[in-house]
């Protein structure tokens, strides 16, 4: 388990280096890695390219061109994921139906459990467990944040200094 | 003899959203076209709901003359913070503590005798009233509660305007309900073009939606979406819609078919199609001319004073260029779900509109409403009402 998270946090960090939101996901079955990915909303200008939502179109890819049944596929994932997986996210998790959600941190601001309890609203919907390296992945949101957002315009950028 | 038969009666379109009688797409255009009822704000249930109410002691004083010194004691040994928005007197009767307080004190006399001993006598009787917890929001709450007791309370005309019937001007009543129109002739499209009977069931029964997206100050159709979900579960109307936005920003990750340019990702054939169909709109955004001319009497994008916040300041835009959703409306044929109305979320839509609930997993009005999340970092308006 916490080698998964680990390869999570590795892709967080490298999120980081690339200006984005740091926050890293990596996808299993069976114990073995079938997708990771990292945020990548500034580079996409698409703010729903989550770390999840990026690895959730790799598996789809995958499934495409094998022709497996996604539906059957995503049933078995086991999710790791530096952070809390956001409202959007939580429910995109839910509507495949994964199996598991393991997360770093929690997520404050807009967390899909901290927030609001998605899975509530879905039957059946995933187990999920936090806690996992959470400050390994606090630490890189904290980095982050000390900088400004590229993407921002210049007159919505830090407004007021937190 | 005809005289005595009842009047034929008319065939009455139920509007009633968890019935919709309107089976056909023509029949909802028409409806959402003619009416020139007022869109509905989705608001936080503060502003709608009830009161909720505590129990207090309330004393009857017996003297006038004892009223002042009487607060400053009260407000000195039993401060009452959380009732602040509450006047501690109303003519001879004060407020003297929740009923909650006593715990296992026999009576409200033992209970003032042993924390303001000095108030001992000052009461001739005590009585329970039930009070308003929280302040009240907007003045119908008001008008309610202060018939049970004196309250502070400052008018928010945002607020007032939200409860009210008649949020939008009647000229952007018409606009809004054309926008939406433009939703309905787009899912119209993508049924004849794909030769499947437009059923109406489809969008209730979470299989189809549309999404347009809108700049308000150019009346400009920055992009529309048609749902995908059949192909790619995650490709939902608004997500698609969001994706497309991002590739007029020069980004965006999902493939499409055909794109010219305009649109991006939208058949060209609809592209003509919406061109001919609404021409007193801009459809379309080019990369490099984002800030275009302006086109014809603009909507009133600017929220009440007190309101979100607005984004939608043209200077801000002319120096930066478009930032996400920022500034722009959405409109769809039906409420989003939760993963698409986070989606719009992080993009800053400034506001969302729809016509009919997502009675399963509606996240703006139905299982929840986003906008009303106070921890969230954006909030949007959103207004239904259509049919």
């Amino acid at each position: 388990m916490v080698e998964f998270m680990k390869r999570a946090l590795e892709l967080a960090s490298e999120a980081l280096s690339a200006q984005e939101v740091p926050v890293g996901c990596v996808f299993t079955i069976n114990d073995t890695i079938v997708a990771e990915s990292r945020n990548s909303v500034n580079h996409t200008r698409n703010p729903t390219r989550h770390a999840e939502m990026n690895c959730i179109d790799s598996v789809l890819e995958h499934c495409k061109k094998n022709g497996i049944d996604h539906a059957s596929y995503f049933r078995n994932v086991v999710v790791y994921v530096t952070v809390e997986p956001c409202i959007m996210c939580a429910a995109a998790l839910n509507i495949l139906n994964v199996n598991e959600v393991v997360y770093g941190c929690a997520n404050d601001r807009f967390g899909g459990y901290t927030v609001l309890d998605v899975r509530k609203f879905y039957e059946p919907n995933y187990l999920l467990t936090g806690n996992l390296c959470a400050d390994e992945a606090m630490a890189l949101l904290k980095q982050f944040y000390k900088g400004a957002n590229p993407n921002a315009p210049e007159t919505k950028a830090k407004k007021k200094p937190s | 003899m005809s005289d005595t038969e009842p009047p034929e009666k008319k065939p009455k379109i139920i509007c009633n959203l968890s019935n919709i009688y309107l089976d056909t797409i023509d029949q909802c255009i028409e409806s959402i076209s003619s009416s020139e009822r007022n869109l509905q704000p989705i608001i936080s249930d503060e502003l709608t709901q009830p009161l909720e109410f505590i129990n207090v002691f309330v004393g009857h004083i017996k003297n006038v003359k004892d009223i002042s010194r009487t607060i400053l004691i009260l407000n000195d040994k039993i401060p009452l913070k959380e009732l602040s928005h509450l006047k501690r007197v109303r003519r001879q009767d004060i407020i003297l503590c929740p009923t909650k307080f006593l715990d296992n004190m026999s009576s409200i006399q033992d209970y003032i005798e042993s924390h303001v001993t000095e108030l001992r006598d000052v009461f001739d009787y005590f009585k329970e009233v039930n009070v308003p917890l929280l302040p009240p929001k907007v003045m119908k709450q008001y008008n309610e509660v202060r018939k049970i007791w004196s309250c502070n309370f400052h008018p928010n005309h945002y607020f007032e305007k939200l409860v009210s019937n008649h949020f939008f001007s009647v000229y952007d009543v018409k606009i809004h309900r054309k926008f939406m129109e433009v939703a309905f002739e787009i899912a119209k499209w993508y049924a004849i073009h794909d030769g499947v009977a437009f059923d109406i069931n489809n969008i209730l029964l979470t299989i189809v939606n549309v999404t347009v997206v809108v700049d308000p100050n150019f009346n400009r159709i920055v992009t529309i979406a048609y749902d995908y979900r059949h192909d790619h579960p995650m490709q939902h109307s608004a997500m698609l819609a969001i994706d497309n936005v991002a590739k007029t920003q020069n980004g965006g990750v999902w493939s499409t078919e055909s794109n010219d340019g305009l649109l991006p990702g939208i058949d060209k054939e609809l592209v003509h199609f919406l061109k001919q169909k609404f021409s007193q709109f801009i459809i379309g955004l080019k990369k490099t001319n984002w800030s275009g001319a302006k086109g014809g009497q603009k909507m009133d994008t600017d929220g009440e004073k007190g309101g979100p916040k607005s984004d939608s300041h043209e200077e801000n835009k002319e120096k930066d260029g478009p930032y996400l959703c920022t500034g722009y409306y959405v409109y769809m044929l039906r409420e989003p779900c939760v993963m698409c109305a986070m989606a719009l979320v992080h993009a800053r839509a400034k506001r969302v509109f729809f016509c009919f609930n997502n009675s399963v997993c509606g996240a703006l009005n139905s299982v929840a409403k986003l906008q009303t999340i106070s921890s969230l970092n954006h909030h949007f308006e959103v207004f239904t009402g259509f049919l």
